[in-house]
């Protein structure tokens, strides 16, 4: 199979993947009558089916850790900001599970998962086990909304202070680039099935000589998409803390 | 000395009762001021030896198939003017001006702890002493001011040269952590009655986030050298790749450092800039929040893109292509500040003084190492241009185009607050003009003799076409450069005793230090202004039309934090990037079973006894702490005599876990499992008996009954340290001794 042929045959039309973002949106139509910033769910579900139908899928089905590591920044950094942005802006957790709203937790659940995920035990049972594979999927998207929520929360109230945020994402992003830095530059191999491909849609030939992906490079890419681009992410949730830090707040308007 | 021709006070010198006891006040000062000023004079007389060393470099190239000098002096000339100008010049009068003026900005007294300030700078001077003793004990290290390995090692470099090198940088570094967390501190815990963080002056911010990144980069520097001694002088092989150790994993522990080294420098830099130039353009700043929040964006990035260093080591495609985006991607917030200063004097009344000529000529320079540096970004370029004079031109377009050109922006604008005196703008123009001319004589040419194939560190060259000329022309310059400097020392001296009277507010600026009288007095202020924007002198000057409130917002902007128990945590911060790296060798040295000893050898039963303590320690210090809340203070000392019982059984348990291992023939250089072992462990056990040394002190205070007459946050505080270290040994325990057994 070659390049074209994959991307044309290479997407995974899962039903469960495919109901949840419609029973998704169809509980966001129902719940809450403000929906004018429904474009935000949207978005959501666009990024949540590229990461789990496109051809990314295929390739972090067995083939590339690269591409499950994009699927992994996807799942926990991307579409759950886009969730909680989606959210009307008087949303708050009900009594019940607002323990959940914990800072020490919701950093824990954002560093958290991605350790545990990339345990090399963990990381072989999530791509040849599917029941392991849909728990890491569902626990990606939860933990990576408990991590978000101390950030982008809809209510202000609710956001640690910015200063406090700084150093939450600072120090998760520090996290994260250390698990990248070793991925990168580990002399052994992380998740060892990504050394032993099972060529199921005869692809590996076309993986290793036209793209040039050995699996040594697989992972150093792998190990960089962790360190370089998710840092990026987080950093660029750092410049959004300060922006919020120097524009005056409503409460400052009201106190002027 | 002249002093009964001017009516001055001064206190900048000795003060009338100082005079009794002169041969010791400067010497036993803490007062942030004098230390501020005692950093820049050693950081003078460094700039002399480094000069010097610079001018021999520049004499011995001047013409091809020279022979003035040998190679190897050349070898250890270059290394020390390196060394010396980065460590002992630019980052000592970077921190003096920190020290003098982040009080003063903020209406503090003082830093948040004068002893340690002192402590700071007094190893300055005794690291630079350090490194040129090493001219006398057999050699000077020359080795380059990186000293890669395995040149560096001991097969290659047998004098004790390196051993110097690497101990002075120890001491340094030291001394910068220090001075790191004491400015963290005050900033966040000294700030005066309406100083909010959001209405710090610039200069202050920038500091702020710069000690940020010397406390997480230099403690990685002292992983590196720490690896090296042990190397060195135990005979251990982490460098060494005949022995299965790796020389490239020095490369990116140094570098690691290394780059944000760069902005450690650049940005103290960035925040004189963006002082003198509103000031002298007589406009608000352009963009506050836009140069502050950059200071954050380039401190973040510093810290991901050291790999770029190391382009044409062959770390892979892969790899190359992402440091060569997210190098470029530091153009960005750099490229926001250029275009901030240059908004910023658009449309503004521009007053040429020295210290503007200075700033505009700072952004010429840096907008153009810039431009070099963002093609170096380029993987392919820089294979062609690395180790050529192409980056000799651009890291001196950032190092003296820049950073020098700032940090005398910054003396001839602050001598008249340091003085009480101005200095001469005659002769200011003098230098000024000079030093641009001889700057870019000796560093633009050297671009083109990169281009043309000139390597560095090369003691001599063949006579090639174009290359004796444009050698030539590079030396004619550096004695520009010098004449400058010089002009600069006589303007100092004499503008010291007979410049004109400066007054409180020669500029008339607008921040806090212009608000006492130059030199200030001991305490700094009798009395602060109202302060309510980001230029409370230009809100009291015009008071019917003051700038825009800055309104503070919530608590984490208003409220000072407590002084002892922030350093800590910021303390904590750079020991777990010391940590962070020993760790991270560990596993990469024990990634492979090698022959010889191994994880399996240690005694896991016995460790997870002794562990047990540890951690039971931390629990009984909290116990301690909340006996002490409860002013429970027989229980208090209990709790804190078990707390150090049982660090002390987990020390004689360590103890006794390497006598074992000495029994049975394991030592620290037997092969890479030992040597990673006993230097993470070791070093773990160290900051053990360092927290049990603090803890006995607190128990000596809590006998004495300190405790029971003020509130003390000394416990609290230790008792942070000692978490941290329980903290520490958990992920020891997880990745030498469990960890390995999984597998």
């Amino acid at each position: 199979m070659n390049t074209k042929q994959f991307l044309i045959s290479g997407w995974t039309w899962n039903p469960m993947v495919i109901a949840a973002a419609v029973i998704a949106l169809v509980v966001y139509w129902i719940s809450f009558r403000d929906r004018s910033r429904i474009g935000y769910l949207v978005a959501a579900q666009t990024v949540f089916l590229l990461a789990l139908v496109s051809p990314i899928n295929a390739l972090a089905d067995g083939y590339l850790f690269s591409a499950h590591m994009l699927q992994h920044i996807l799942l926990l950094l991307i579409v759950p900001v886009l969730v909680l942005l989606a959210l009307p802006r008087d949303f708050a957790l009900s009594e019940k599970v607002s323990w959940l709203a914990n800072p020490l937790l919701g950093w824990l659940a954002g560093v958290g998962s991605m350790w545990l995920w990339h345990a090399p035990a963990l990381c072989n049972a999530a791509v040849s086990s599917r029941p392991v594979y849909a728990a890491q999927t569902i626990s990606l998207l939860a933990l990576g909304s408990l991590f978000w929520w101390q950030v982008i929360a809809p209510r202000e109230e609710d956001r640690l202070s910015p200063p406090a945020a700084i150093i939450y994402l600072f120090t998760a992003c520090t996290a994260c680039s250390v698990l990248g830095i070793i991925l990168t530059f580990s002399p052994v191999t992380v998740c060892p099935i990504y050394m032993h491909v099972q060529d199921r849609l005869g692809l590996l030939e076309t993986i290793r000589s036209d793209w040039g992906m050995t699996p040594e490079r697989d992972q150093q890419i792998g190990g960089l998409l962790m360190w370089v681009p998710m840092c990026a992410i987080y950093l660029f949730a750092i410049l959004a803390q300060l922006a919020r830090w120097f524009s005056p707040s409503r409460t400052e308007e009201h106190a002027r | 000395m002249n002093e009964s021709s001017t009516a001055l006070p001064h206190h900048g010198l000795l003060s009338l009762e100082q005079k009794m006891h002169w041969r010791i006040a400067w010497i036993s000062t803490v007062d942030h001021k004098r230390l501020g000023i005692l950093y820049m004079i050693t950081g003078l007389v460094f700039f002399v030896a480094g000069g010097l060393e610079a001018l021999f470099i520049r004499l011995q190239l001047a013409i091809p198939n020279n022979h003035l000098v040998s190679p190897d002096t050349f070898n250890q000339l270059f290394t020390l003017h390196g060394t010396t100008m980065l460590f002992l010049v630019a980052m000592p009068v970077l921190f003096g001006l920190a020290n003098y003026f982040i009080p003063l900005q903020i209406g503090a007294r003082d830093m948040a702890f004068p002893r340690l300030n002192a402590f700071g700078f007094w190893l300055v001077p005794f690291g630079g002493i350090l490194l040129h003793f090493s001219l006398l004990a057999g050699g000077a290290p020359a080795v380059g001011w990186f000293a890669y390995t395995p040149l560096s090692e001991r097969p290659f470099s047998s004098q004790l040269g390196v051993d110097y090198w690497a101990l002075s940088l120890l001491v340094l570094g030291i001394g910068s952590v220090s001075t790191g967390f004491n400015i963290i501190a005050t900033v966040l815990c000294m700030r005066g009655p309406g100083m909010t963080l959001r209405r710090i002056p610039l200069f202050t911010w920038i500091n702020f986030i710069n000690a940020f990144i010397v406390i997480l980069a230099i403690p990685v520097l002292n992983a590196a050298l720490v690896m090296l001694l042990i190397d060195r002088r135990l005979d251990a092989h982490f460098f060494l790749p005949q022995q299965g150790g790796s020389a490239i994993i020095y490369q990116h522990i140094f570098w690691a450092f290394g780059h944000p080294e760069v902005y450690i420098l650049a940005l103290p830099a960035f925040g004189i800039i963006s002082e003198v130039v509103p000031v002298f353009s007589r406009k608000p700043i352009f963009g506050y929040e836009f140069v502050a929040g950059s200071s954050i964006a380039i401190g973040l990035l510093s810290f991901g893109v050291w790999a770029h260093h190391m382009f044409t080591v062959g770390m892979g495609r892969a790899a190359d292509s992402f440091f060569a985006i997210a190098s470029m991607l530091i153009a960005i917030p750099t490229g926001v500040k250029v275009l901030n200063w240059s908004a910023t004097m658009v449309g503004g009344r521009i007053r040429l003084t020295t210290p503007m000529l200075f700033a505009i000529a700072f952004l010429i320079h840096f907008t153009c190492a810039g431009l070099t540096g963002v093609s170096h970004a380029m993987a392919a370029l820089d294979w062609q241009t690395k180790n050529s004079y192409f980056l000799i031109a651009h890291f001196h377009f950032v190092a003296v185009g820049a950073i020098v050109f700032a940090i005398f922006a910054a003396l001839h604008y602050w001598f008249p607050k340091m003085s009480g005196r101005m200095l001469s703008e005659r002769l200011g123009r003098w230098e000024f003009w000079l030093m641009v001319i001889g700057f870019n004589l000796t560093f633009i040419i050297q671009h083109f003799l990169g281009l043309a194939g000139m390597p560095r560190r090369v003691f001599t060259y063949p006579d090639l076409p174009g290359w004796g000329w444009m050698n030539m022309v590079s030396t004619i310059g550096a004695f520009f450069m010098t004449a400058a400097s010089l002009i600069f020392v006589y303007n100092l001296a004499n503008s010291f005793f007979r410049g004109a009277p400066a007054g409180d507010n020669p500029w008339n600026a607008w921040t806090l230090e212009w608000a006492t009288p130059s030199p200030p007095p001991h305490d700094n202020f009798d009395a602060l202004p109202p302060i309510h924007s980001r230029r409370p002198l230009w809100d009291l000057a015009n008071p019917g039309r003051p700038d825009p409130v800055v309104g503070p917002q919530g608590k984490a902007d208003v409220a000072n934090l407590e002084k002892n128990k922030t350093s800590v945590l910021a303390f904590i911060l750079s020991e777990a990037g010391f940590f962070g790296v020993l760790i991270l060798a560990f596993l990469y040295y024990n990634a492979n079973p090698q022959p010889g000893p191994g994880p399996r050898d240690l005694n896991l039963s016995k460790t997870l006894i002794f562990s047990l303590c540890l951690f039971a320690s931390s629990f009984t210090i909290w116990r301690s702490e909340v006996a002490l809340h409860l002013e429970k203070h027989h229980a208090m000392k209990l709790w804190l005599a078990l707390t150090i019982l049982l660090g002390g059984i987990f020390l004689i348990g360590q103890g006794m876990e390497y006598w074992a291992l000495f029994q049975s023939g394991v030592a620290v250089n037997s092969n890479l499992f030992a040597t990673s072992f006993f230097t993470l462990t070791g070093f773990h056990g160290i900051h053990v008996g360092v927290g049990l040394i603090a803890l006995l002190i607190v128990l000596a205070m809590a006998l004495a009954g300190d405790f029971e007459k003020k509130k003390s946050t000394t416990l609290e505080a230790i008792s942070l340290y000692w978490h941290f270290v329980d903290v520490v040994w958990l992920l020891v325990l997880t990745v030498v001794y469990l960890l390995p057994r999984l597998r």
